[in-house]
């Protein structure tokens, strides 16, 4: 085990990824380091040519998976859309991971980005000693993955200035980055592509202009269609965090994960799983992400609190603390959830005592 | 030379198949040409052909004595087997329908087969080879694996191939075992008889089993004592909807859209761009913004996703996809909204004038001889009483008409019949009824079946639940119980899945009506009494929320529908414990002080009126909500809202008249005169007589009735001075 907490996809998946492209015969396009059908299999989940079993990184529609493949496959930039905790910057993560072999060329976009973070900036001292030459130029992300034809990936792309955004608009339509200063221009090696995800749910975030819009094949990752699934996803991934941070899994978090899908999934579509009986929506969007979070949460105050004993009562706060974003609002809208479909619910006793306690 | 027989096994409504067997016609040059379909139909397959026939038209074949047992068999242009008889009728072939005549009856025991033959490989076995090979679209199956072919060879050997493959051993059911002993007979008939080459078109399936040598004894055999029937056979014209599989069609395609565009785009190099620039076409419509560039990057993005599925070409799954990635900016639903039309379409097919008298038209003629109703031009009244079984056909037969736009009735006393036992019609015939008659043909073969074919469809359209439960209003009238049955089913989900207060209001009248129309006809409310609790249960839920910082329109329309609401809870009857939580929610409403006053006031009066608020806390409230302390125009909202359509009780109601004539006296002038087109607007609903006596009740509030004011001794003297004082008053008003 590594003192890091977390390691990037490329080494975490080391072996499978050589044992995918090491039987490979697909055809690569230029600057990729496996066939694209490789890639899909990476991601979907499958078998090597070898035999290695490839864990599934993504849990879902595999026609997404393969449009966003064949987008990068024909140079145009990709777009991953969602709301928050949809997977977004995990699929560009393993993207980057599997066609560059590197996922680590990463610009993490804020209202506080400007454009010399995107394009270049200067080291000063080299500028004011030598004048502008091409060793005074500091590399971006972006810069560095035109140059070796890697894959540049944006993160939460809407959050930065409109103006800054647009930046990307000659770069992705003519490959391009011009150096006016020195008088040149860096163009892209084969390979290079962009990867951006942008979440479509906040307010507040600056819209992409259509120009920039229309130079990204968009890709929208929805939220899992039914429960299984998405109860599917929770328990792999707390059984992943749970591991990863040294946290024994107790033995009912299945049943528990669950329970805590089941209360989402309703309160995010506003009507019970049947359909029968229509609920208020609190204001979060209640993503599975969070779902993860409040089992891992759970899990982690078992621990160390009750005797790793997970119950209703562990993951309690943890739901409060997830629905309720909006102290009065949605503190409402879950105290009539659970009057009017908790309290006669089966199973969710332990739910309706400690949520009602706490709330 | 003994003639030679050419099959081709098609896929029913295969555009892809169409190309090829008009390709492989055209080669072969048949002089017979010998179709899968009914043979006793077979006198109608020259009208094919006819110029005013416009596809997709539909075979119908219907028992003589019963129209309602009817089968369809629709033909789309791009259906194998319209490009077929076309051909033969353009070529002068022969043209003939082999499969078992119409006049066939289901006999119980192929009913049982018929449930277990009609499963997805023998309805459509290519589909069913697409779907295994992980395709949606049977086309692009077709096109990339029998047509692209890498051996290349006759498609329709491969096609043969695949279906023997296919057939071993799944058990043939008895009826199919009969159909198939019949078009074999009927190929070894046209032998007989022909010398030159002869086509079979029919379905892929049934390939094999036809070119089998078999004795033909052993095919009578099976065709011995099958049930016969008297059918008669026409054409009808059809909609693209219905030759969806969505629309219940079993035989149907997924996207009619789709397959007219493969038949019309042909072998063309543009295929895709064509669909594509169909798509972008559709959305520009829509008002979203699709440059040509994007549908460049979409065709683009097709070929690569084609080219990472494996497969030769970029097919309907790859075009979606793509699209949906580049022209509709990843949104799924902007996609669904066009759906609909680029998929399925709006076509609809027509008939020329020769063909044979439809089947509804036969069905009202009928109809009326049984209701003893003639179509007359001159408008007369028919009075119907619904307890007597003539009454109750006619009635129906009127409104099933109503349901199909053939208004040939139209009720006098529209509306509410508050479930009496009379109904007033005004009856008048006009010609052109007869035309929307035929063109109903596409829901059904009788008058009943297309009228709730007609609703069903509508109500499952309709998203509006007050606009939904009219419609089953309708069907009930209409006595068309399976419809009803289906339009409360759509009741109770809608119900379920709305949140909005008015909807859920607006469902509440017609609910109403069909809960006492339960008692006037023979149909079953059970179902709506358990659900219109319900709704009146949410409504009164999410009544408070709704009534919050309303327009003055809003608002308005808000107490219209909490008025009609509160008349068909009355109306309904639905137990204390329903009632109880509407007079919580109206309770809410007074108790919120975000309320709209218009509303709020409404609801003070509902709950005066039903007496769950007694008449001193009432007229404290009326004070309160109009004391000087309120801003004007809430107490003018709460005024009207009380007393709009009932100022009436002013008359007889002293406590509540003191509390207004309090308000009125103590406005100042200048608030006066702004409301009063608002008290116009409250007093008008009095008649004469009735302003003289609230005007009398309001002047005699000091007199007999009221304590205070007595009589002096001298009024009796001093009146005729008064009196003269006032005419004098009146007469010339007062002057300065």
């Amino acid at each position: 085990m590594t003192d890091r907490l977390r390691m990037p996809a490329e080494e975490q998946f080391a072996a499978e990824l050589a044992a995918l492209a090491g039987d490979d015969s697909g055809r690569r396009p230029a600057g990729w380091a496996m066939s694209p059908r490789a890639v899909v299999t990476y991601l979907m989940g499958g078998r090597a040519g070898d035999g290695t079993v490839i864990s599934a990184k993504y849990v879902g529609d595999r026609r997404l998976i393969e449009t966003a493949v064949s987008t990068l496959a024909t140079d145009r930039a990709l777009l991953l859309l969602g709301l928050p905790g949809t997977a977004k910057s995990w699929v560009s993560e393993h993207l980057a991971a599997a066609i560059a072999g590197d996922s680590t060329l990463v610009i993490q976009c804020t209202a506080g980005t400007d454009e010399n973070q995107i394009r270049y900036g200067w080291n000063y001292a080299q500028l004011l000693a030598h004048g502008p030459r091409r060793e005074a130029l500091v590399a971006t992300p972006l810069l560095r993955a035109m140059e070796a034809g890697k894959l540049c990936r944006f993160e939460e792309l809407t959050r930065m200035g409109s103006d800054v955004q647009d930046t990307l608009i000659t770069v992705l339509s003519e490959k391009m980055l011009p150096i006016p200063e020195l008088n040149t221009s860096v163009y892209a090696a084969r390979g290079f592509n962009i990867i951006a995800t942008a979440n479509n749910r906040d307010k507040g975030v600056n819209e992409l202009s259509s120009a920039l819009k229309r130079r990204f094949n968009v890709v929208v990752l929805p939220l899992p269609e039914s429960a299984a699934e998405e109860i599917a996803i929770v328990t792999k991934r707390v059984g992943e965090m749970a591991a990863s941070l040294d946290l024994p899994a107790p033995k009912n978090v299945a049943d528990e994960v669950a329970r805590v899908v089941a209360i989402f999934r309703e309160l995010r579509s506003g009507s019970t799983e049947d359909g029968k009986v229509a609920l208020k929506v609190p204001s979060g969007g209640l993503s599975t992400a969070e779902a993860i979070a409040v089992v891992v949460g759970g899990i982690s105050q078992a621990t160390f609190f009750n005797n790793g004993t997970l119950d209703a009562a562990m993951l309690a706060s943890n739901v409060i603390g997830a629905v309720i974003k909006d102290p009065v609002q949605d503190r409402a809208v879950l105290g009539e959830y659970l009057e009017t479909v908790l309290k006669k619910r089966r199973g969710f006793e332990g739910y309706y005592a400690a949520l009602t306690d706490r709330i | 030379m003994p003639a030679s027989v050419a099959f081709f096994g098609i896929r029913h409504h295969g555009p892809g198949s169409a190309r090829r067997l008009v390709e492989a016609l055209d080669a072969l040059a048949p002089r017979v040409v010998l179709i899968e379909g009914p043979a006793d139909a077979s006198d109608l397959l020259p009208l094919l052909a006819d110029p005013d026939m416009v596809p997709p038209v539909a075979l119908l074949t219907y028992a003589e004595d019963n129209p309602a047992d009817a089968s369809f068999f629709p033909f789309a242009h791009w259906s194998p087997e319209y490009q077929a008889a076309r051909w033969a009728v353009n070529h002068g072939a022969a043209l003939r329908f082999i499969d078992l005549p119409a006049s066939d009856r289901l006999t119980p025991a192929d009913d049982a087969d018929e449930l277990a033959a009609s499963d997805a490989v023998t309805r459509d076995p290519i589909g069913a080879l697409a779907a295994a090979a992980g395709y949606d679209d049977g086309e692009s199956w077709w096109s990339d694996v029998i047509e692209a072919n890498p051996a290349p060879g006759p498609v329709f050997a491969a096609v043969a191939d695949a279906m023997t493959a296919l057939r071993a051993d799944r058990p043939l059911p008895a009826r199919e075992a009969a159909r198939e002993a019949h078009m074999r007979l009927e190929i070894a008939r046209a032998v007989r008889e022909s010398d030159s080459a002869i086509a079979v078109v029919c379905g892929a399936w049934h390939v094999p089993a036809l070119a089998e040598k078999r004795p033909q004894a052993a095919d009578r055999d099976l065709l011995k004592g099958r049930a016969r029937t008297k059918v008669r056979a026409t054409w009808a014209p059809w909609t693209a909807p219905r030759l969806a599989r969505a629309s219940g069609y079993g035989a149907g395609v997924v996207a009619p859209g789709w397959c007219a565009h493969l038949w019309d785009a042909g072998d063309r190099e543009n295929r895709d761009s064509v669909w594509l620039a169909r798509v972008a076409r559709l959305l520009r419509d829509r008002g979203h913004f699709v440059s040509t560039a994007s549908v460049i990057e979409a065709q683009r993005l097709g070929v690569a996703l084609a080219a990472l599925r494996g497969r030769p070409a970029a097919g309907f799954e790859e075009l979606r996809d793509a699209s949906i990635a580049c022209l509709t900016f990843g949104e799924r639903t902007v996609w669904n909204d066009i759906a609909a039309e680029l998929l399925i379409g709006s076509a609809v097919g027509a008939i020329p004038a020769a063909v044979p008298l439809a089947p509804l038209l036969e069905d009202l003629q009928r109809q009326q001889k049984a209701a003893r109703l003639k179509p007359e031009a001159l408008e007369r009244e028919l009075a119907v009483d619904l307890r007597s079984d003539s009454g109750a056909l006619r009635s129906t037969l009127l409104h099933r008409l109503a349901a199909l736009d053939v208004p040939w009735g139209q009720l006098v006393d529209a509306g509410r019949s508050r479930g009496t036992f009379r109904e007033n019609w005004r009856l008048c015939w006009l010609p052109e009824f007869a035309v929307r008659l035929v063109e109903n043909l596409v829901h059904g073969a009788t008058i009943a079946e297309a009228a709730a074919a007609r609703l069903t469809a509508a109500m499952q359209d309709e998203a509006d639940l007050g606009r939904l439960a009219a419609l089953v209003r309708s069907a009930m009238l209409a006595d068309l119980g399976a419809a009803v049955e289906i339009g409360i089913a759509a009741l109770e989900t809608r119900a379920a899945l709305t949140s909005d207060c008015r909807m859920l209001l607006d469902a509440l009248p017609p609910m109403a009506d069909i809960v006492r129309y339960g008692e006037a006809r023979a149909g079953a409310a059970a179902h709506l009494t358990a659900l219109m609790p319900r709704i009146v249960v949410q409504a009164a839920l999410a009544l408070p929320y709704a009534a919050r910082g309303l327009d003055a329109e809003a608002a308005a329309a808000l107490r219209t529908s909490i008025l009609a609401a509160d008349g068909a809870i009355a109306l309904a009857e639905l137990g204390p414990e329903v009632t109880e939580s509407w007079r919580q929610a109206l309770h809410a409403l007074l108790d919120d002080a975000a309320t709209t006053r218009l509303v709020s006031g409404l609801a003070a009066r509902l709950l005066y009126e039903a007496g769950a608020i007694a008449a001193d806390p009432i007229a404290d409230l009326l004070g309160r909500m109009l004391s000087p302390g309120t801003p004007f125009a809430d107490a003018a909202g709460f005024f009207e809202g009380f007393f709009a359509g009932a100022s009436a009780r002013l008359i007889h109601d002293a406590a509540l008249r003191g509390a207004v004539d309090g308000w009125l006296m103590g406005l100042d002038e200048a608030d006066f005169v702004t409301s009063l087109p608002l008290f116009r607007r409250v007093f008008a609903g009095l008649d004469r007589s009735e302003r003289r006596r609230l005007l009398d009740a309001v002047g005699n509030r000091g007199g007999s009735g009221g304590a205070g004011y007595r009589l002096t001794d001298a009024a009796a003297a001093h009146w005729p001075a008064h009196f003269a004082h006032l005419v004098d008053l009146l007469n010339n008003g007062a002057r300065a």
